[in-house]
This record gives C-alpha cells, structure tokens and sequence, in this order.
C-alpha cells in the first residue's frame, strides 16, 4: 500500500477535478429535478385522471428502469437517429455533460415527484378544510398550505433520495466523464493499483455525505421544528 | 324561523347600517347516497344573533353547518350572507356546487369556520396562522394583519406564544389560536363546529369564555354545541334537529326549560341530569 502516490500534485489535481464534476452534477440534477418534481407532484395528486396518469407513467418508467440504462439510451440510444443527428438539439445531445444532467435530471426527478405527491397525500385534511373554509383559491391552498407543508415532510426522505443521487453519480464515469469514481478508475488504469485510488475516492465520497447530512440535519431542525417535542 | 333578534346586544358600532339579515339559509337538503340526512333546513340570523345548533350525533347538525360554506355540499336549498345569495348550480353528481368558484372564496371570507379539531395549520406558527387568511385571502397589508392578530390573540387571552407551532400549545390554546385565526377575518358570521368537544374537560371552560364574551361583543355566531349552559345561557335562539329536521326552536331558557316535543325532552333529560 502506497498512498504517498495519490498526494502527488497531478494526482490530486485529478481527485480535485472529479471531485468537482461530482458536485456539479449533483448540484444541476437536484435543482432542476426539484423544480421539475413540485408540479408534477401537484399533477400526480390530481383527481382528474388525465392529469395524474401521464405522471403516473412518467414516474413507473423511471422508477422502473434502472439509471445507468436510461443513461445509455439518453447518450448512445439517441444517436442512432438521423432525426436527432440532424435536429437543433444535436450539440446538446452530443455533449456527454448535457446528455448525463438529462438522465440524471429525470430520474431523480421521478423519485422526487413520488415522495412530494405521498407527503400531499398525507396532509391532514382537516388543514385542507381550513384553507378551503377561508377563501382560499386553489392555487392560494397549494402555495401557502399544501406545498410549504408537503415540502417540509418530505425532507427527512429527500435527504436519502440526496445521498442516492450523489452515488448516482458515478455513473458518468461510463459515458467518459471525469467524476471521481472516472478519477481512482484513470489513476488505477495509469499505476496498476487499485486500492489506494478507490480508497481515495471512497473516502471523499464519505466526506460529501457527511456534509450533506449535516445540511439536512440544519434544515429539518429549522424547517420541520413544528413535528419535534416542545422545547427540542 | 323568523324575527327572533329578542334581547340581542346592540352592536358596537350600532350606528353603522348593517344589513338586517347576516345570513340566511332557506330549505336546505342533503343527501348521502339514498339517505336524506337533512331535510329541508332554513336558519335565520341577524347581527349580533348567537344561535345554537343542538341534537343527538347524526341529527345533521354539523352537516347543515359545513352546508353553510360549501364544505358540504347542499342538493338543495338558497344560502343568503350579508344580502350575497351564493349561486349554486347541479354538479354531475346531483349535489349543488358553486357556479362561480370565487363568489364562494369570497362568502367563506365572510363566515370564519371554528373546528372540533381546531385544523390549525401545523407547519405556520401561531402568528402565521392568523395572519396567513387576511393577507392572502382579504389582500390585507402585512403590518395592518400583524397588528390585527395580536389583537384578536390577546382578545382570546393568548400573549408571548407568537412564535410557537400549534403542536406546541394545550387544546384549548390551540382552539383559541384558531377563533382568533377566525376573528382576524372580520367576518359577518362565525360558524363554530363543535368547538369544545375535542378538548379535555378541564379546558373546555377557558374555550367557552372566549365565546362568551365574542357574544356579548355582539358577534353573529351559529354554535354546532352538546353544551346545554352555552346554549341556555349565551345563545338567544336555539334549534334543535332531529332526524334532518327541526324539530323545535326558539327562545333557548323557554324551548330548554319547557320543551314542547317529546324528543327534545328526551334528549334534554338524557343530557342535563
């Protein structure tokens, strides 16, 4: 065992740069899977049907399949058509970064539209019944009552789908790019030595949950106070 | 049921002309599948009123009420408030709804519903949940929905619980949050369901004083209640329904200390031995 090999100044670089991309991948999937997942929760728990089905579908497929192969088909299964070769959004599809936040994107935003429409669910109706007996619009009940208390709820389980998106991740490293997992799996291939690298890499991604953690830790203290014992 | 504005307190602010009739309800039906559970229902109420809703559970009591804002919905029957007549047309199911969505969000902002469950909402704190109506829903200013919550909160005798969550508060703090949550709408008409009947005996009493002094303010008020002192001794007019209908009314000291049905005796005897 020689880990003197890894704080060598390129190898590190390599660690950093990985590092870096693992971020922003996490980062660009979790903000715009998010945003996506809050109206398609509203749809989902909608009780005309064709609103909720589609979203319904859209959720089971993703659910369904596993990510690393809607990855393949996004990048590689794509390719295959003239269409697409030919069509505007060819640079995008192109692009390995673009076609990896797009898988990613979708698939942490099914996960999330389900755990946001069960925390909808779950709202006690007697609080629905106040908003309504109020005056308020439907859109006034879900801005300022269902969202705000559904989104609170459903922070304790985001916090798992959070920790399996940033694992997700090192799935990039099989459409050529330099996530961390990419940077221990190149400095493996370079010195032949597995551990160290994957060590490395592991430890870091252990560093990334640790910190994640405590960022939920913050907010369900700040944002879910409401649920815990008086004087907590 | 007609003129019983008897002994009412006079208003506050009696020089202002209110209109005669804060709400009225005219042949109300409601159906569950087959069964009828109201059976033409008609209620009166004028400023200042306080009218107690009485009955044995499954008389419709509640139901009439929550008819009253739409929670339920009527299959027949004319809601009239502050002079609005709320239209209604047939939904698909047979079941009246509103013909236009926000004529009815603007009559619910002037009937502020009291639940037996308090329904606050669990994730605002105490000043949120009594703010949150008037700004949003009556386009309140910020400063003016603040100053109004800590007044009404402090009329309920609540003070320095601001920032708690409802969670946080006994069931009669909770129950008081939430008539000032109602009282910060100003509304024409208080529609209390229940409102002590979810609450340990001990705490029943600091909610029905609140009430209390509320009608001797001169609130209109409609009280679903199994208090018999509340009715006897607040209320100036008292129905009591039976099997989706009424079945006696009137003046509450002589309909409760001389019930003219046979029912109604039963179910006074039955309650205040």
């Amino acid at each position: 065992m020689d880990f003197t090999i890894i704080v060598e100044r390129d190898i590190l670089a390599l660690f950093l740069q990985g590092l870096l991309t693992t971020l922003k991948l996490l980062g660009i999937s979790l903000a715009f899977g998010l945003l996506i997942s809050i109206p398609l929760a509203v749809l989902r728990v909608s009780r005309h049907p064709l609103l909720a089905w589609p979203v319904w579908a859209y959720t089971y497929i993703l659910r369904g399949t596993p990510m690393l192969l809607q990855l393949y088909l996004i990048y590689y299964g794509l390719s295959q058509f003239a269409a697409i070769r030919e069509s505007f959004a060819w640079p995008w599809l192109s692009d390995a970064t673009f076609c990896t936040a797009l898988a990613f994107i979708l698939n942490t935003s099914a996960y999330t539209t389900e755990l946001i429409a069960g925390a909808l669910r779950n709202i006690p109706h007697g609080e629905i019944e106040a908003a309504r007996s109020y005056g308020m619009s439907k859109r006034q009940m879900y801005r300022h009552v269902l969202l705000p208390a559904a989104l609170r709820r459903s922070l304790p389980a985001y916090s798992n789908e959070v920790l399996m998106m940033l694992h997700g991740t090192s799935l990039a490293s099989t459409v050529t790019l330099l996530d961390l997992t990419a940077a221990a799996d190149r400095v493996y291939a370079t010195y032949y030595m597995p551990f160290e690298p994957f060590v490395t890499a592991g430890l870091l991604y252990l560093a990334l949950t640790l910190v994640l953690l405590r960022l939920f830790w913050l907010a369900e203290r700040r944002w879910l106070a409401y649920l815990q014992p008086r004087g907590a | 049921m007609n003129a019983h504005a008897l002994g009412t307190p006079a208003s506050p602010d009696a020089t202002r002309p209110a209109p005669a009739h804060k709400l009225e309800v005219t042949d109300l039906h409601k159906r569950y599948g087959p069964v009828e559970v109201l059976k033409g229902v008609s209620l009166t109420a004028h400023a200042g009123d306080v009218i107690s809703l009485i009955g044995s559970s499954g008389s419709g009591k509640s139901t009439f009420l929550r008819c009253i804002n739409l929670l339920e919905q009527p299959h027949a029957g004319r809601i009239v408030v502050a002079g609005e007549e709320l239209r209604l047309v047939p939904g698909r199911d047979g079941a009246l709804k509103a013909a236009d969505s926000q004529q009815l969000q603007r009559i619910r902002a002037k009937l502020a519903m009291v639940f037996q469950s308090f329904n606050l909402w669990a994730h605002m704190t105490v000043l949120e949940n009594v703010t949150k109506a008037p700004i949003q829903v009556l386009g309140v200013a910020k400063e003016e929905a603040l100053a109004r919550a800590r007044h009404y909160l402090e009329k309920v005798g609540l003070k320095n619980i601001e920032d708690r969550y409802p969670a946080h508060l006994s069931g009669g703090q909770q129950q008081r949050v939430a008539i000032a949550r109602a009282l910060a709408m100003e509304p024409e008409v208080m529609l209390f369901d229940e409102p002590t009947s979810a609450l340990d005996p001990e705490l029943v009493g600091e909610v029905l004083k609140v009430m209390r002094d509320l009608a001797e303010e001169g609130r209109t008020m409609i009280v679903v209640t199994h208090e018999m002192g509340f009715a006897r001794e607040v209320s100036n007019h008292v129905i009591f329904l039976h099997q989706g209908r009424i079945e006696e009314q009137g003046d509450p000291r002589q309909v409760l200390t001389d019930p003219q049905s046979e029912r109604l005796r039963q179910f006074i005897s039955g309650r205040l031995k």
